[in-house]
């Protein structure tokens, strides 16, 4: 199993109902962790819709997971 | 026929009035400029007008025609007098007929006001001492719509404006140099709401020289919490014209050019070009989609920013090879529902003011050629827990697969200029249902109950399930309408591709054909 450390952004907040969780998660990749938090958390939005990224920088969806990352969903928002 | 005249005789005021005569006008006002016998504490008694008077006509012409379209009157015109007039003289005459007496006042002030900013007229004043001297009948300072003012605050602008910018200007990184540069700095705001205010504000305050305001909204109630500068009396009208009014009040001496509907794929490259930055402002994707396209093609610089809830993005894209655009990040245009709006996911007030004002400082920081470490970042704005994160975007890992920036910018212009075609406006749906559409109610099952169409729709279909759908839109031609046009404009635009070219979008959507009528 893997700690990582997630942020959530605009949708994905309001629909984690928190900007920030540690999890536990069996997923080897950020892709399969993201469609964990589907199920888990109730997203909506699927993984081609959004941004991730992983200590401070954009990452690919394939990227393998590692203890204490931290990662970041990120939603396109419009609001202005 | 011609609707300004220069006149050398007396105003003939019965005929100029009998000329505003139409059965649809249920008024007309009048204004006279008379010759005083004081100026500026001089005793006059007489002056001279002398006019250009080819040039005097032609924008004499183009200010009445400004006003009859502006405030929408039946007719306006207006005589300007030419040489020797005496105390008690009429100068100018001024008249407009209207449906109601709102428009005609404001037509009037609006003309007499453009008049003497803009008409190359000249008056010689005769002193009664036998002096005489030319006074320039231009002034920097106009304000259109003054109801809102006390007369004794005009009096006070009666001198010409002159900006004091010491407080920037004290500034080491700015000066006289980097406020010269400012003042030869060309801004185009797209979007005059929650993002546009404060960089509007901002950008006329520090003094830019000509500022670009693109807007084809009207001001409504709800916009009020965010849109900090606009007034409860100026609902209904163009943001872009209350944006202008705004910067002529704030700093006279910027220069404002507007756009009352937003660019389209065919101008916006052109208009891009005539600005040295363009600060990206709107609640609309496609808009951004089109601003990025535009900068890259253009080479503008463009400053993205958006908002959700309570936190917000910033992009600066700087448009030079081997720097990020927009679609770097994210290559295609999302679907409207997945993003979220100000009307569906709320918004606190202050947070468009917050990203706003950050793209005001990346502007004025881009203009006067201060560092921008983290320009080519997406930036991560989270008013929760006042949390800034920048995140770098690596440009060779975005549109560089699909020929580069240039390349794919194009492509989406070129493509845009054809989609443009699908979004139809109309004043009523009895309009559209006359032309033959058949109309289709893509909003969501509350929205029906909530806020009923005014024509019943011959289909109800909510947007995320028009493809599976498809096969309903056979025969004929359809219309898709929802709040603001933006689900039937994405919604339509599936459609097409999937090669049904029999399906429209009602442009502005439900909310547009409320405002008109």
């Amino acid at each position: 199993m893997t700690v990582v450390n997630l942020q959530y952004y605009a949708q994905l907040r309001e629909q984690a109902g928190t900007s920030s969780e540690q999890f536990t998660t069996g997923a080897s990749s950020l892709r399969d962790l993201y469609e964990e938090l589907r199920v888990a958390r109730g997203f909506s939005l699927a993984a081609d819709a959004l941004k991730v990224a992983v200590n401070a920088q954009f990452s690919a969806w394939d990227r393998p997971l590692r203890d204490g990352d931290t990662i970041v969903f990120i939603p396109p928002v419009a609001g202005g | 026929m011609s609707r300004f005249e220069l006149s050398g005789a007396a105003v003939d005021t019965t005929g100029q009035r009998d000329r505003l005569r139409h059965p649809a006008s249920g008024g007309y006002c009048a204004f006279e400029g008379w010759v005083r016998n004081s100026n500026e504490g001089r005793e006059v008694d007489g002056l001279s007008y002398e006019a250009y008077a080819e040039l005097a006509i032609a924008e004499g012409e183009r200010i009445v025609a400004e006003a009859i379209e502006r405030y929408g009157v039946t007719d306006a015109r207006c005589v300007h007098r030419t040489c020797d007039l005496k105390i008690g003289d009429m100068a100018v005459w001024v008249g407009a007929s209207a449906p109601h007496r709102d428009e005609a006042f404001r037509a009037c002030r609006y003309i007499i006001d453009e008049i003497k900013h803009r008409l190359p007229i000249w008056k010689k004043e005769h002193y009664v001492t036998g002096e005489s001297d030319w006074v320039a009948c231009t002034h920097v300072y106009r304000e259109h719509e003054h109801e809102d003012h006390h007369a004794h605050h005009q009096h006070a602008q009666t001198q010409p404006f002159v900006p004091d910018y010491s407080r920037q200007t004290r500034l080491r990184d700015v000066g006289e140099a980097g406020q010269a540069k400012l003042a030869a700095s060309r801004v185009l705001v797209i979007g005059a709401g929650g993002l546009g205010c404060p960089v509007i504000s901002y950008l006329a305050g520090a003094g830019i020289g000509t500022l670009g305001i693109v807007d084809g909204d009207r001001l409504d109630a709800s916009n009020l919490h965010r849109q900090t500068m606009y007034n409860a009396s100026d609902i209904g009208q163009y943001k872009a014209e209350l944006a202008s009014r705004r910067v002529a009040a704030l700093n006279p001496t910027v220069n404002v050019r507007i756009w009352k509907e937003l660019l389209t794929a065919a101008n916006a490259v052109e208009v891009f070009g005539q600005f040295d930055l363009v600060v990206e402002c709107t609640d609309d994707m496609r808009s951004r989609y089109l601003s990025s396209d535009a900068a890259v093609v253009s080479g503008t610089p463009l400053i993205l920013a958006s908002i959700y809830q309570y936190e917000g993005q910033l992009q600066f894209v700087a448009a030079q090879p081997g720097t990020p655009c927009m679609r770097c990040l994210w290559p295609q245009e999302p679907a409207p529902e997945a993003v979220g709006s100000c009307t569906l996911s709320g918004v606190l007030g202050p947070v468009p003011g917050v990203l706003g004002a950050m793209q005001a400082t990346e502007a004025l920081k881009y203009l006067l050629g201060l560092p921008q470490p983290n320009a080519g970042a997406l930036s991560l704005v989270n008013l929760i827990d006042l949390s800034i994160q920048h995140l770098p975007i690596d440009a060779a890992n975005g549109c560089v697969a699909h020929g580069g920036c240039v390349a794919v910018a194009r492509r989406a212009l070129a493509r845009a200029v054809d989609e443009e075609a699908i979004d139809l406006a109309f004043d009523r749906l009895d309009d559209a249902v006359a032309a033959g559409f058949r109309l289709v109610d893509v909003r969501n099952a509350e929205e029906w109950a909530s806020d009923p169409m005014p024509v019943v729709a011959a289909l109800q279909v909510p947007s995320a399930q028009v493809m599976e759908r498809a096969g309903e839109f056979a025969d004929g031609r359809y219309l898709l309408v929802c709040a603001s046009g933006r689900r039937s404009g994405h919604a339509a635009r599936l459609l097409r591709d999937e090669s049904m070219q029999n399906v429209y979008s009602l442009a502005g959507g439900l909310n547009a054909l409320r405002v008109a009528g």
